[in-house]
Parts: structure tokens; C-alpha cells; sequence
């Protein structure tokens, strides 16, 4: 059975086209020893599973859902391609995932989300993470959309990690425009769990960014860092908070957050909160907003580069 | 030619660098020489336009030309550069598109090769990235490898041995040997005498002006018997301050 089905192949063909303008590989959608799911609009076109991988799909208003379920113990080798498009230029797509990895499973999942064609879309995607008992998942979200600047993406993620799983998560928007986002991502973590949830945003224009990242150090010896790193340019509003609750002895968090300001016209906030309820946990931050560092920009105008240049290859660096 | 005239430079409101004049012959080797804090770094961020060191008074001049006003950017592009005292950190650049500025210099891979085994580190330092994860004395090697990347006409080398063992003064010496066999004028800031010895003259800094000049060995025996020992840069200081 063809994991693209026959009535979309057109529409798979245009699809493609926009997942290989944001970093994807098509031949991995197509390959039948690789996991994936391809999303366009409100329809599930193409669907493939794998051994010790079981997906549950269906529509709903708008859009669609997936429940994804990595098996007792098992090891999934090549990654989940999950790829999420809309080749419209208006609307709204609603996109809900249930990951559940079981315990001693691991895996890796590719995402990529699609939009360059739209010019006013909404795309919200609600997800649930569940990380069985010394289960790992890591999870790759990267996001290509419109340079028009239509797009507001709300995206919602809530995790539970338990004893001495693994959760790492990275959100990455940096080709295009933004448009209006809104990530949050919260972890529940218990005994020992580990996260690591990074965010490398791009502004430009008037783009509006918001970001909640939280870490629950719920466990005892739970471990977890959250960092983001946005650069804003043009009139780009900013707003991020990083917030870790020790609630656990001996947990450890530490919340990072860089802003690389260009422009007078920009508007970029960032809020570390720390909470401790456990005397024996122990939280740190760092937080840092402004312009390139005049150091690194010295050192590379004293090469020969101007300071457009040098400021651009400071950031494709940072963002790297 | 590349001159510094009568240069007054006042930094938050104090004396740095008073009636300071220097002269850099094209395809020499120079040192400046002196103690901490005698004004030798600021002479090598005055020369590269660094923002903040725009003298108050006096010249910098190349080939006749006056370039005081002009930024680094503006200096670089005339072929001056320079290896900064501090080698920063670039997060996410790997050392080869450091080296190669992101391809805006034209060199390929054996280039960058060749430099960086010149400055003492091996190809595989090539993918790794100028980061925290490299020690300050690694960076300081890729730094001085760029700048041999560059063919530039004046490279100042801010102390180079800064970081670096005992044993990497020859491959300092190599480096400006190297430029030096290439046609570029070599202005090395330093208080060690082993890249004093592979110079062709120096000056010899104190308190912000020039104490005295001329050939290294002449500059090692002055430096050793006065300089090596001061007891006296009060009053050297309060002269310069009458000045």
C-alpha cells in the first residue's frame, strides 16, 4: 500500500514543495522503513508506521488528530517525520497529538510546519506528552512561514516525564517571518526525569512573539534547562518568560534567555521566574537582551566585514 | 607607510596616550614594548579605530593619508587588521567559516587547513565550533590564523603569547615571519623578550608615551636595566600629565 494515497498525490506534490523549503527531506515521507504522518489543511494524505509504533489518526473541525504510541521498550531507530502543511492562503488549521512513548522506549520525531503560501492562517496545534518510566523523546519542531506575515501560530504543549525519562523539545522559526506566535510548553517532571526545551526565534517587521517555557522539577533529582533565543529585528514585540518550580530535593533547573536586539523600533521583554518550595532544590537563570556584542563586532569589522554583515553572521551563528 | 602623529588621547577624562607619534615602515616587523598598563593596547585599538579610541588631538596617517575619522570597517577595507588581545567567542560559527568569514574570503579548505596547522591546531579543528567549548588559548590560535587568512598590509597582533604556553612563542614568531614573507607589516604588542628578538625595531611605552625606540637588541638591554625593575612609573606619570 502507497503511504501517500492515489487522490492526493497532486496535493502531495505541492506539499512537498513547501517541506523542502523548510529543511525537510520528501524521500523520508516516502520511505516506508520511516514513521510519518502529512498533514495538509484538515486531511491526513499520507500515513506510515512502523515496528513498535502505533498511530491512531481522524479529523476533527478544521483539522485533524494523531495519537502516536512507541511501544513498551522499543527503539525507534530512524525518526518520525511528521509534516504539516497548508497550501491555501486563508483559514485556520487545528492540529492535536498525543504522544505517549512507553517506558524504556525511545524515539525522535521531525517536524516540520509549512505555511508559504499563506497569507492569513491560523494554525493552533495542542499537544499531550507522555514519557514512560527511562523512556527518551526527542522532539524537532521546525516552522517555515509566509514572508507576508499572515500567519499566528498558538501552540500548546504539556508534558509528564516520569521516573528517569528524557524529554528534549526544540522549536525553531528563523527562515521567514514569524506573523503572530504564541508557544507555551509546559513539563511535569518526576524522580530523576531530565528536560531540555530550546526555542530559536527570528523577528522581523511588526512580528509578535510570546513564549512560555516551564519546567515542574516535580521529582526528586529531576533535571531540567529551558532556553530561548530570540532575535528581534525591525518593530518585532518580544515577550518571553522562562519560569522553573523546584519543587523536588536535589532537582536542578536553569532557564536561559537571550535576546538579540536590531532596530529602535523594537519592543522585547523577558521574565525569569524562579520558585522554590523545596530547600534542597536548587534553580539559576541567565538572561541577557541587547544589541550583537560590540566585541564580536569589532573583531569581525577588523576583518573587513561591515557591521550589516557582521551583525548577520553573529546571528545566523546564534540562531545556528 | 602607516604614522601616528602627535597623538593626545584622554579616556574618561584621564591621560592615555600624550604626544605619541610612531612611524610603520611596509613590510617590517615592529613591537611595541612595555609594561602592564602602559598604554600598548590602547595604541593597537586607536590604530584599528575602535569607537572608543578616537584621539582628541593628532593624526594616524597611511601612505599620507589621514584615516583618523574612519571606522574599523573603513581601516580594514585600506588592509589594516588586527588580532585582539581577547579572542571572543562566536556561538554556533564553526572555525573554517570563521576563517573564511562565511565565504566571504576566498579559500578553500586546505587554506584554512594550512593556516590553522600553522598556528598550531589540526584540521579537525576546522568543524568545531569558536565557542565555549574551545579553551581561551585554542581561540587565540584560530584568531591568529584568520588573520593570516587575510593578506592585509598592517596586521597588529595584541599579545599574542597572552594564553599560550612557553612553548607557542616559536609558532607566534612563525606567524609573523610568515606575514612578514608575504610583504605585510607586522605591529606585535608584547613584553616578551622572544618576539622582541624576531623584530626589526620597537618602541618602548611607558605611562602613554613613547619612552624610547630603535632596534630590538638595543630595546631588550634598555627594557631590562629600567623597565624590568621600575620603581619609578609615579613619576614618569606625573610628568606625562604636565605635558
Amino acid at each position: 500500500m502507497d503511504i501517500i494515497a492515489p487522490d492526493y498525490s497532486k496535493e502531495f506534490e505541492k506539499l512537498a514543495e513547501a517541506y523542502e523549503k523548510s529543511g525537510g527531506d520528501t524521500s523520508k515521507l516516502l520511505d516506508k522503513r520511516v514513521a510519518s504522518i502529512i498533514i495538509s489543511g484538515d486531511k491526513i494524505i499520507g500515513l506510515n508506521s512502523v515496528d513498535g509504533v502505533e498511530i491512531e489518526s481522524g479529523t476533527q473541525e478544521k483539522g485533524v488528530w494523531a495519537k502516536i504510541r512507541i511501544l513498551k521498550g522499543k527503539k525507534i531507530n530512524m525518526p518520525i517525520h511528521l509534516c504539516t502543511g497548508f497550501l491555501g492562503k486563508e483559514g485556520e488549521q487545528r492540529v492535536n497529538f498525543d504522544f505517549v512513548v512507553e517506558d524504556g522506549a525511545s524515539v525522535k520525531f521531525v517536524s516540520h510546519c509549512s505555511f508559504p503560501w499563506s497569507t492569513k492562517l491560523t494554525h493552533k496545534m495542542v499537544a499531550t506528552v507522555k514519557i514512560g518510566k527511562n523512556a527518551t523523546m526527542i522532539y524537532e519542531d521546525g516552522h517555515f512561514h509566509s514572508e507576508a506575515g499572515g500567519v499566528t501560530l498558538i501552540s500548546d504543549t504539556h508534558a509528564v516525564v516520569d521516573d528517569g525519562g528524557r524529554y528534549k523539545n526544540s522549536f525553531e522559526l528563523t527562515k521567514t517571518r514569524v506573523g503572530a506566535l504564541k508557544v507555551r510548553v509546559d513539563v511535569d517532571l518526576k524522580k530523576d526525569a531530565i528536560a531540555e526545551l530550546d526555542s530559536k526565534i527570528r523577528g522581523k517587521k511588526d512580528d509578535e512573539i510570546a513564549i512560555v517555557e516551564s519546567l515542574g522539577l516535580n521529582g526528586k533529582g529531576s533535571h531540567g534547562i529551558a532556553k530561548s533565543t530570540v532575535v528581534a529585528t525591525d518593530e518585532t514585540h518580544a515577550r518571553i518568560i522562562n519560569e522553573a518550580f523546584g519543587n523536588a530535593p536535589y532537582s536542578k533547573g536553569h532557564i536561559e534567555c537571550n535576546e538579540i536586539t536590531k532596530g529602535d523600533k523594537v519592543d522585547v521583554s523577558t521574565l525569569p521566574v524562579l520558585k522554590v518550595t523545596n530547600d534542597l532544590a536548587e534553580l539559576t537563570h541567565e538572561a541577557s537582551i541587547g544589541r550583537v556584542n560590540s566585541k564580536q563586532l569589532n573583531t569581525l569589522m577588523a576583518k573587513g566585514m561591515s557591521e550589516d554583515e557582521a551583525t548577520e553572521f553573529i546571528i545566523k551563528g546564534i540562531l545556528r | 607607510m602607516l604614522e601616528l602623529r602627535d597623538i593626545h588621547l584622554f579616556l574618561d577624562d584621564k591621560p592615555i596616550l600624550k604626544n605619541l607619534s610612531m612611524g610603520f615602515k611596509s613590510g617590517k616587523r615592529y613591537v611595541i614594548l612595555g609594561n602592564n598598563g602602559t598604554g600598548k593596547s590602547t595604541v593597537a585599538n586607536l590604530i584599528m579605530g575602535v569607537e572608543r579610541y578616537k584621539p582628541q588631538r593628532g593624526n594616524i596617517l597611511l601612505d599620507g593619508k589621514d584615516i583618523t575619522p574612519l571606522s574599523i570597517y573603513e581601516r580594514a577595507k585600506l588592509g589594516i587588521t588586527i588580532a585582539f588581545q581577547e579572542s571572543v567567542r562566536f556561538e554556533g560559527i564553526t572555525t573554517f567559516d570563521y576563517l573564511t568569514l562565511g565565504g566571504k574570503v576566498k579559500a578553500d579548505y586546505e587554506e584554512a587547513k594550512r593556516v590553522l596547522e600553522l598556528a598550531g591546531l589540526n584540521e579537525e579543528y576546522l568543524k568545531r565550533r569558536v565557542d565555549e567549548s574551545l579553551s581561551g588559548g585554542e581561540r587565540k590560535r584560530i584568531e591568529l590564523a584568520s588573520v593570516l587568512m587575510l593578506n592585509a598590509r598592517y596586521v597588529i597582533l595584541d599579545e599574542p603569547d597572552s594564553g599560550i604556553d612557553m612553548m607557542s612563542l616559536d609558532t607566534i614568531s612563525e606567524i609573523i615571519n610568515t606575514l612578514n614573507s608575504k610583504g605585510t607589516t607586522t605591529i606585535t604588542i608584547t613584553h616578551r623578550e622572544e618576539i622582541l628578538r624576531n623584530s626589526d625595531y620597537a618602541y618602548l611605552m611607558c605611562a602613554g608615551v613613547v619612552l624610547n625606540q630603535g632596534s630590538p637588541e638595543k630595546m631588550s638591554q634598555y627594557y631590562k636595566q629600567l623597565c624590568d625593575r621600575c620603581d619609578h612609573p609615579n613619576e614618569i606619570l606625573e610628568s606625562v600629565e604636565r605635558m
